[in-house]
């Protein structure tokens, strides 16, 4: 049975959102098959059991799909985005474009999102300053931009349609199957179930937890969370106007037109502008979000009387944030991803780019230990790796929105003093936040990183041995899931055929990369014309890069002890 | 952070400090106080001698004059 196909027209229809409004979209449903399980007497067991067709569990699950590792994917409901509402996350920063470049959805999210790079931040009826991400240089070595807008569901419905177009497709999706209980042992995790046409158990040797911010699995487990609640409240409206605004970020820390409180307004696919107003603490959110008041306040905004039909409102909804880390990302057979693990206010787009992120991650590690290219020491290191990413966010956006609802006194005191010199003064424009946007995490404290990498690398444009364009991300598909072993410059004869007898050992892809093709010396070449590879990897003679683009190590010598090592490390071998 | 003496001249910046908050309010007095802060910091910059400077105010704080 094929999937209904997008179309994401707006259609009248009812979301499951207290207090939210507008005429909503129209989403994409998918087939429910009755599992076999249904059927059989015995108890299947499955490697890999992922629980939500979010964004981190489909980015989860098209990983896994392209390793070919066998998977199967479970979804309370049959369809893409919050309960047939609105978008959650709008915006996708460079490192998850990359790796949706690597997983084959990216031309798809290009053509349909919005990219933006000019942001102004005002305050009162002031410019604070404004920044063009363009002539920015340290996002332009990409072959990706630094952010595309594009409503949440668009992406998700992409993943799901690249899983159902795959040749050979290792990942069973499970529409309509909702988990109600779980347990696990030394040996394995079961399952219970509940689908439309009866309920079934099944086991797994892993289970991914992409449920989202209100995963069931936490309290199953018993995980410990650190967590940190405020009173800040913010109303979306999602709007699209006749005569369109330009397609520029405009952030206000104080909008004269929102009692002097914060107002963004970002654009999205389909003409649908975000305008996200931030309430009184003690606002109610039936009230914010009644359609007049809506209108009253966006009135306000455009500083006029603005009719009915120069704008329609797609969805209203109101929300308060709240920051929540797991403590431990594993628990026994459980792995947690994305919101499930850690849950962030939504200032820097640190939320779905993370859980993105932290998909990429653990799929190649699971690959690597299902297909017997490592230990399991290596599943230990998402945790290291992950965790550290997600403190970091946390850390991060605390601080934007303590800058944002600065606390009564010496906060607001001093949110004042910067915002005033900032007007004038580029210095304080440092401390002045709307958001801190996603960039990728660095790992200091993995296992499996040396302390010459750990950063990630991004995806650079190459040209292959025959001449043909291509780039990192091409390069990494093609290892299937090895680690890809870089080689800068010259080989001797003597240094090939070392090279050629360590890939032979450790199964790692080598690569020599040179500036010229008459320099090459290796079969397996590319070609770094500007040296924009060696650069971002620190210009080291050889660098191992893993599946997820991330340097393992580096190093200067070739082919020493240390490199044969940290091709080992890398996977997690025992040092 | 240094916490040797550093000032060119020590009477004259205090002199300066003084008049520039004649005639503010205490709420006055306060944002002016806090913009100063920030225009230092962005002077000193490097984030251990900032936290320095910071301990050393807080640490004279706890004292009783």
């Amino acid at each position: 049975m094929q999937p209904s196909t997008l179309t994401y027209a707006p259609a009248l229809m009812a979301n499951g959102y207290e207090f939210s409004g507008g005429s909503g979209y129209a989403l994409p449903q998918y087939p429910f098959s009755p599992p076999p399980e249904l059927t059989e007497q015995q108890i299947r067991r499955h490697e890999i059991v992922i629980v939500g067709a979010g964004l981190a569990g489909l980015t989860l699950a098209c990983a896994l799909n392209q390793y070919g590792v066998r998977a199967v994917l479970l979804d309370e409901d049959n369809t893409v985005g919050v309960k047939g509402a609105s978008s959650r996350g709008i915006c996708y920063a460079q490192k998850t474009l990359e790796i949706f470049k690597r997983l084959g959805i990216y031309d798809r999210i290009a053509a349909k999102g919005v990219q933006w790079s000019v942001g102004r931040t005002f305050a009162g009826s002031d410019e604070v300053y404004s920044f063009d991400l363009a002539s920015a240089s340290t996002h332009n070595i990409s072959r990706q931009p630094p952010f595309i807008n594009i409503q949440q569901f668009y992406v998700e419905g992409f993943l799901v349609e690249q899983l159902y177009q795959a040749a050979n497709r290792t990942v069973e999706l499970r529409w309509n199957n909702r988990i109600t209980g779980f347990e696990q042992n030394a040996e394995f995790a079961a399952l219970n179930i509940t689908t439309p046409a009866g309920d079934y158990r099944i086991e797994a040797t892993h289970v991914i937890d992409c449920s989202g911010a209100r995963s069931p699995f936490r309290a199953w487990v018993a995980a410990s969370v650190t967590a940190k609640t405020g009173d800040d409240r913010w109303c979306i409206a999602d709007v699209r106007f006749k005569h369109p605004p330009p397609v520029e970020r405009h952030t206000w820390i104080e909008a004269p037109f929102n009692e002097g409180r914060a107002v963004w307004q970002h654009l999205m696919a389909d003409g649908v502008w975000r305008i996200d107003y931030q309430m009184r603490p003690d606002a109610d959110p039936e009230e914010v979000s009644r359609e007049e008041v809506v209108r009253t306040r966006i009135n306000g905004q455009l500083g006029r009387d603005v009719p009915h039909d120069e704008y329609d409102i797609v969805w209203i909804g109101p929300y308060a944030y709240r920051s929540e880390c797991l403590n431990q990302l594993q628990h026994g057979r459980v792995f947690f991803v994305g919101d499930a693990a850690h849950v962030v206010s939504p200032f820097g787009a640190r939320g779905g780019n993370s859980g993105v992120q932290d998909a990429d991650n653990l799929a190649w590690k699971l690959a690597a230990v299902l297909q017997g290219r490592a230990g399991p020491a290596l599943l230990a290191s998402y945790h290291d790796e992950r965790h550290e990413a997600a403190t970091h966010n946390v850390l991060v956006t605390n601080r934007t929105t303590r800058f944002l609802r600065p606390a009564d006194g010496a906060e607001r005191v001093f949110r004042n003093a910067a915002i005033r010199l900032a007007k004038r003064h580029a210095f304080a424009r440092q401390l002045v936040t709307t958001g801190r946007m996603s960039t990728p995490n660095v790992y200091s404290r993995s296992s499996v990183c040396h302390s010459s990498g750990g950063r990630a690398l991004q995806n650079v444009a190459l040209l292959w041995a025959d001449g043909s364009t291509g780039d990192m991300a091409d390069l990494l598909a093609w290892t299937q899931g090895h680690l890809l072993l870089l080689v800068f410059g010259r080989l001797n004869e003597k240094e090939t055929r070392q090279l050629r007898e360590l890939a032979r050992q450790t199964g790692a892809c080598c690569v020599q990369v040179v500036r010229k093709a008459a320099l090459a010396a290796a079969k397996e070449h590319v070609v770094d014309s500007h040296g924009h590879l060696a650069g971002c990897a620190g210009k080291p003679r050889w660098a191992i890069v893993r599946p997820d683009s991330y340097l393992a190590a580096s190093g200067q010598q070739l082919v020493d002890a240390f490199l044969t090592q940290a091709v080992s490390s890398a996977t997690g071998a025992a040092a | 952070m240094t916490s040797e003496p550093n000032f060119e001249d020590a009477d004259a910046f205090y002199e300066s400090l003084l008049d520039a908050h004649q005639g503010l309010s205490r709420e006055q007095s306060e944002s002016l106080n806090a913009r100063l802060v920030l225009v230092l910091a962005n002077q000193v910059g490097s984030t251990q001698a900032l936290l320095a400077c910071l301990k050393v105010a807080q640490e004279t704080g706890d004292e009783t004059l």
